[in-house]
């Protein structure tokens, strides 16, 4: 049995999961949509806006210096 | 009189003096005589060497004077100086003892010209970069609009990246900056700089910021080198150049892809704000909702309309039914056995059923039923 693909975006990766969300929604604005994918979707937007929204919320800044370059 | 002038007196190994001594002699006097000096004059025949000196000579209508400048103190200048350029050169006055030539070692060149050589400099680069078509406006790359890593190629004690580091926390905190230090002024800035833009390569950051504070014009210089402003343009991810002040635009803006005027600019450039991305998640949250409640009322009017139709289709067929029903009915009733009963007629049936309709079936003794208008009668026929 192979297992199922990963549902759980990267909380991380706030770009994709704004980009997803963009897409979800502009799908599920379109007339020609069945029913059973719209909700599908809508599930989907809902984790998702949930994740950004933590994400957002626990952001630090994070500063990081590299010297890699220098010792070449 | 004196004494006969006697010419050839000197002339010995002992009188005469050697070239050495004339032309050290010389250089003593002349360097005693005129003190380091400003000279202004037109460039002609300049030649820049391989070991980095550069010879030329400076004229006027009626004289020229070879000058030399040693890389060690061309080093400082964007450019050297054009053919016929008017400058001011402040130098020594000496003589060259090995050509016994008389000329000035050159300290420091102006140009007289707007700008001057740094002009002269910048325009030079500026054109080669036109004609790689480095310049093109087609060439800039859109920014990330949700970087997650943002390489910051500065000064690592600058004021520059203390500002950086502030706007982006303030506007978008999921970010990692990534601080390649370089030096951006003096000798090794020009290394350092091309050195990190390069290693962005090898980095997964989403756009690079690259810059200083404000400087004096030789302070913002290396960004105007020709060869980090190629290392600019070759840059693996988009570039935002932020140099100095608003007035100061380098050719690493200019080739950059996106140019701020300062830094702090530039990290407004490189950033959403938060709040901004707070509030079209909100939206986008209402759009999901709106959309859903859309796309499911559309299904429940699909619902409720093909009910209608169904109970529509449903309801006539039924009517159609009971006319088809109401109209046999009348047939029936014409046919109905029933009828005929009720003039006074008798229908005489076995005990299976079997209508008895000739004598033959009436043996003697039979048990059969008659069926009257109102009922039946048991009978039997009289037995032999």
């Amino acid at each position: 049995m192979t297992p199922p693909p990963p549902v759980a975006p990267d909380p991380q990766d706030l770009a994709a999961q704004l980009e997803r969300l963009e897409q979800i929604v502009r799908r599920l604005e379109a007339p020609e949509l069945d029913l059973d994918e719209a909700l599908k979707l809508f599930e989907e937007g809902v984790e998702r806006l949930r994740a950004a929204r933590e994400r957002l919320a626990q952001a630090e800044l994070k500063v990081k210096k590299v010297l890699e370059h220098l010792d070449r | 009189m004196g004494r006969p002038l006697d010419l050839f007196a000197a002339a010995s190994p002992e009188g005469a003096w050697t070239v050495s001594q004339v032309t050290r002699r010389a250089r003593a006097v002349v360097e005693a005589g005129l003190p380091p000096l400003w000279v202004r004059g037109e460039v002609s025949g300049f030649k820049a060497w391989q070991s980095g000196h550069w010879y030329f000579a400076l004229r006027d209508k009626a004289a020229q004077l070879r000058c030399v400048m040693f890389g060690r103190d061309n080093r400082r200048l964007p450019a050297p100086p054009s053919e016929g350029m008017q400058v001011f050169a402040f130098g020594q006055p000496t003589v060259w003892d090995e050509k016994g030539e008389f000329r000035l070692t050159v300290y420091e060149l102006l140009s007289t010209e707007e700008g001057g050589l740094w002009k002269l400099a910048f325009e030079k680069a500026k054109a080669a970069l036109a004609r790689d078509g480095l310049l093109e406006p087609g060439r800039k790359r859109h920014l990330p609009p949700y970087p997650r890593r943002i390489a910051v190629i500065t000064s690592p004690d600058g004021a520059a990246l203390k500002d950086i580091i502030a706007v982006v926390g303030r506007r978008w905190p999921i970010a990692e900056v990534i601080v390649l230090p370089a030096q951006v002024q003096g000798a090794g800035a020009e290394d350092e700089l091309c050195a990190a833009l390069a290693s962005l390569r090898r980095l997964a950051v989403d756009v690079a910021i690259v810059g200083r504070g404000g400087g004096s014009k030789e302070d913002l210089w290396t960004f105007n080198r020709e060869r980090v402003a190629r290392a600019v343009a070759a840059s693996a991810v988009p570039v935002i150049s932020a140099v100095g002040h608003e007035t100061d635009v380098t050719l690493c803006d200019l080739v950059a892809d996106w140019r701020a005027p300062t830094p702090s600019a530039a990290a407004e450039a490189a950033t959403p704000d938060q709040a901004d991305v707070r509030a079209a998640l909100e939206q986008l949250g209402g759009r999901l909702a709106r959309g859903l409640t859309t796309r499911a009322q559309r299904a429940g009017d699909l619902l409720a309309r093909s009910q209608d139709r169904l109970v529509g289709a449903l309801s006539h067929r039924l009517e159609r039914l009971a006319d088809r029903l109401a109209a046999h009915g009348a047939h029936l009733d014409a046919l109905s056995p029933l009828k005929i009963l009720g003039r006074g007629y008798a229908v005489a049936r076995d005990v299976r059923g079997d209508v008895l309709r000739r004598v033959a079936q009436f043996a003697p003794g039979l048990a059969f039923r008659l069926r009257v208008s109102d009922g039946e009668v048991p009978a039997r026929t009289e037995p032999s």
